[in-house]
């Protein structure tokens, strides 16, 4: 029953992907998009909040790395929003994925996380991956510049 | 603008859930991430809100409804992960497959809905980018 829930889970997280792409097809505008993502769950989150039992002062560096992190959040739903009307909804998507790279990073340097041989080669790869990532982009941008007369 | 773009995500999208982290660490009581959620939510509307008022855009019908269909299904791909690892599905097999599989979904549309070609380096690119973040999963 719990797999069950996992391929509903990345089913559910696909089809996220795919209807931003639709979104993106019908000329929703990128900020608009993000401002009404992020408008219903703060409205239902603020609800919960409101609804709990007081539980103690909430110190004020919570509130402070929520703006930041809620702030990155919200720039990179933009930027992909933006980047699928450029590329490959599929590249972007992976981008946001490949992402995750960035916070086990940062653990390993803050928390002293241990750097085992798994994450090396998750590292790795992901380096290789954006290295022919890029290279793509660059022959496709090539090739459009030469369809339409462009050149480079 | 597209490298910019890409590298905005890859700075930005994976240290947004970094402060559930931060949280963890400061060993506050639970109820904590509600109240922090809020302000999450909160403040990214508003980074993003702010320049748009500023330049007198609206948010359009389309907008709304594809942005309640974007949040209700992130908000229902949360609670499958989270009824899978409740029911004591470890979270090195949920993450691989949630993340891998929803890349699959996307990349599936990617070509039979949106009819989006990939060359060889991009296609290699995304074959070991998925392994990639499989493997950081089960990390």
């Amino acid at each position: 029953m719990g797999l069950l829930f996992c391929f509903l889970g990345a089913l559910s997280f696909g089809l996220l992907g795919t209807a931003l792409k639709a979104a993106e097809r019908r000329n929703a505008n990128a900020s608009g998009l993000v401002v009404a993502a992020y408008a219903w769950p703060a409205l239902v989150m603020l609800i919960r909040t409101l609804l709990l039992k007081p539980s103690g002062h909430v110190p004020g560096k919570v509130f402070l790395i929520a703006v930041i992190f809620g702030s990155c959040a919200a720039a990179a739903s933009w930027a992909f929003q933006v980047s699928i009307r450029l590329g490959k909804v599929t590249v972007g998507w992976l981008m946001m994925n490949l992402s995750a790279g960035v916070p086990v990073v940062v653990s390993i340097w803050m928390y002293r996380e241990q750097l085992t041989s798994l994450k090396v080669i998750a590292f790795v790869l992901a380096l290789v991956s954006l290295f022919f990532l890029f290279w793509g982009q660059v022959i496709e941008k090539r090739a459009l510049g030469n369809s339409t007369g462009k050149g480079d | 603008m597209w490298f910019l773009l890409m590298l905005v995500i890859l700075l930005t999208n994976g240290m947004s859930a970094f402060g559930l982290k931060m949280i963890a660490g400061w060993a506050l009581p639970e109820s904590v991430k509600y109240p922090y959620l809020t302000v999450w939510y909160a403040g990214g509307l508003v980074v993003i809100a702010l320049p748009m008022i500023l330049k007198g855009l609206k948010v359009g019908r389309t907008e709304i409804l594809w942005g309640g269909i974007a949040g209700a299904l992130s908000i229902g791909g949360q609670m499958a992960m989270a009824v899978a690892l409740g029911s004591g599905v470890p979270g090195h097999v949920v993450f691989p497959i949630a993340i891998g599989g929803s890349i699959f979904v996307v990349a599936l549309a990617g070509r039979l809905v949106f009819g989006e070609r990939m060359n060889a380096p991009t296609a290699l690119g995304v074959a070991l980018g998925f392994v990639a973040v499989i493997l950081l999963g089960l990390s």
